[in-house]
């Protein structure tokens, strides 16, 4: 029996003129992994970023467990909400003033950080670096450890391995996977890159000119006609 | 027609521009009676722009009293009144030379950092981060930062003012002839506590505009390195021109007293 965790209700968002998402509906469902695929510019980091509080939407409800609308919460409340989410961003957002041990901290002072290493295959020499002395690939890494040492509900991974090449892109989707299969956390994935959705995610939602165009298996994807779909995931491959 | 809408249109932003500034500051006070305090911050950034700024501030400073007691000397000696020269320069820069270029030089300097460093941040997602990391932006990023400019900017006009007026000391006994007891005692006798304090005065206000200037570009820059280059800018000249213009308000309020 799948449990509802996230329920999206036509929720609309502009920009200036500019319609990003439009009457969109979503569900999203305890423990199970959902990647967000379409287009650059069709809406897909704005709606996690409205799921998540990080951007405020139009119109229509975004209800989460027992909140029936997040749009109504009071900013403490908001800021207790938005700490259910970790986030690994696209260019993983590690503050650069500080070091990788005083980046973990910000997600957790009481762990000594050698078993999110030891997840994330990185040495624990690697806490009195800077951001800036790492590669991307590797902040990356330390940004989905930042994001699991929060202990989230669920888990959003903006674009996980875009910017890397295919080798390290690879290993950080088989990272993702070994993750989301031992954590179970309910994951949200916004990607371009069909080994990701293929890899960890069990649903995909593809989304078009601000709405879900198609919402299944990941597994399925290849099978159902939905002919953009299938020109979004034969102009990848 | 087009003329006049695209008039009403720069005053309509400029109004909007003000209106954010106002509800960002409100929103710095809320955050700071409502949530956390970060003083290991604020001390850093107490550091960054007071102790930092030492060196900029001070060279202002002492080329200013060394410039003033020259260009005074050069108007006064015309009707004898080279005796007046300790007073102009004393009153001169703690009522408003100090005061305005250490407010000028530091907007140029932390202003624009600290809009570039906040800019960065947002265009990174730094600042989402944050967010979403339990920690306030405001808390954490803007209210240490601007009460560290409030702090500093009085500590550095009042180094300011003691070099500025040994610069002009320096110029009248070395290169004026001037006797150097006398010179202090004429500096002594004619300076007031208003002088002083009007001039403390006018740099926490300066310091609050340069941070809050800075803060507030900082968090709308939008784009990448381009939108941070124009946060900075924007930070840079706001500030300088607010600067400007509440000294001028600030000394007609002190000028009725």
């Amino acid at each position: 029996m799948r449990k509802l965790k996230i329920n999206v209700n036509k929720v609309s968002k502009k920009f200036g003129d500019k319609v990003v998402l439009n009457k969109l509906d979503l569900k999203v469902y305890e423990s199970e992994s959902l990647a967000i695929i379409g287009e650059s510019g069709s809406g897909k980091s704005v709606l996690t970023k409205c799921i998540d509080g990080l951007l405020s939407f139009d119109t229509g409800t975004i209800s989460f467990d027992k909140i029936i609308n997040i749009k109504d919460l009071s900013f403490l409340k908001m800021n207790k909400y938005m700490s259910k989410f970790g986030i690994l961003f696209q260019n993983a957002a590690l503050f650069d003033s500080l070091s990788i041990k005083e980046n973990l901290m910000f997600a957790n002072k009481s762990e000594n950080f050698s078993d999110i290493l030891d997840e994330v295959s990185l040495p624990k020499s690697i806490l009195q670096e800077f951001p800036s002395n790492l590669s991307i690939g590797v902040q990356k890494r330390i940004g989905l450890a930042r994001a699991i040492l929060q202990n989230p509900e669920i888990l959003i991974l903006d674009e996980p391995t875009t910017g890397l090449d295919p080798i390290i892109g690879k290993q950080i989707n088989l990272l993702i996977k070994g993750l989301v299969k031992k954590k179970k956390i309910t994951t949200i994935t916004v990607t371009h890159d069909m080994e990701s959705v293929y890899e960890f995610s069990d649903y995909t939602a593809f989304i078009k000119k601000g709405k879900i165009s198609w919402y299944g298996k990941s597994k399925d994807i290849n099978k159902k006609g939905n002919l953009s779909l299938s020109n979004f995931v034969k102009g990848i491959n | 027609m087009n003329i006049i809408f695209k008039i009403g249109k720069i005053f309509f932003g400029i109004f909007s521009s003000v209106g954010e500034i106002v509800l960002f500051f409100f929103d710095c006070v809320k955050y700071l009676i409502l949530d956390k305090f970060y003083p290991k911050i604020f001390i850093q950034h107490l550091i960054k722009i007071g102790y930092n700024s030492l060196p900029v501030v001070g060279l202002t400073s002492i080329f200013t009293g060394m410039v003033l007691a020259l260009q005074s000397y050069t108007g006064f000696s015309r009707f004898s009144a080279e005796s007046a020269i300790p007073n102009v320069v004393v009153l001169s820069i703690t009522r408003e030379l100090a005061p305005v270029l250490a407010g000028l030089m530091v907007a140029g300097r932390s202003g624009a950092a600290i809009a570039a460093e906040i800019g960065t941040m947002k265009v990174t997602e730094q600042i989402d981060a944050l967010k979403t990391l339990s920690t306030n932006p405001y808390n954490y990023l803007f209210i240490p930062r601007i009460l560290a400019g409030i702090v500093s900017l009085p500590f550095l006009v009042f180094v300011g003012d003691i070099i500025g007026v040994f610069g002009g000391y320096l110029i009248c006994t070395e290169v004026l002839n001037f006797n150097p007891v006398v010179y202090l005692q004429n500096t002594y006798n004619f300076v007031q506590f208003l002088d002083v304090f009007s001039g403390l005065v006018k740099a926490c206000v300066f310091g609050f505009i340069i941070s809050l200037m800075g803060c507030y570009h900082g968090y709308n820059a939008k784009g990448g390195a381009q939108g941070v280059g124009l946060s900075t800018t924007y930070s840079v000249v706001s500030s300088s021109i607010l600067i400007l213009l509440t000294n001028y308000i600030l000394t007609s309020f002190f000028f009725d007293l």
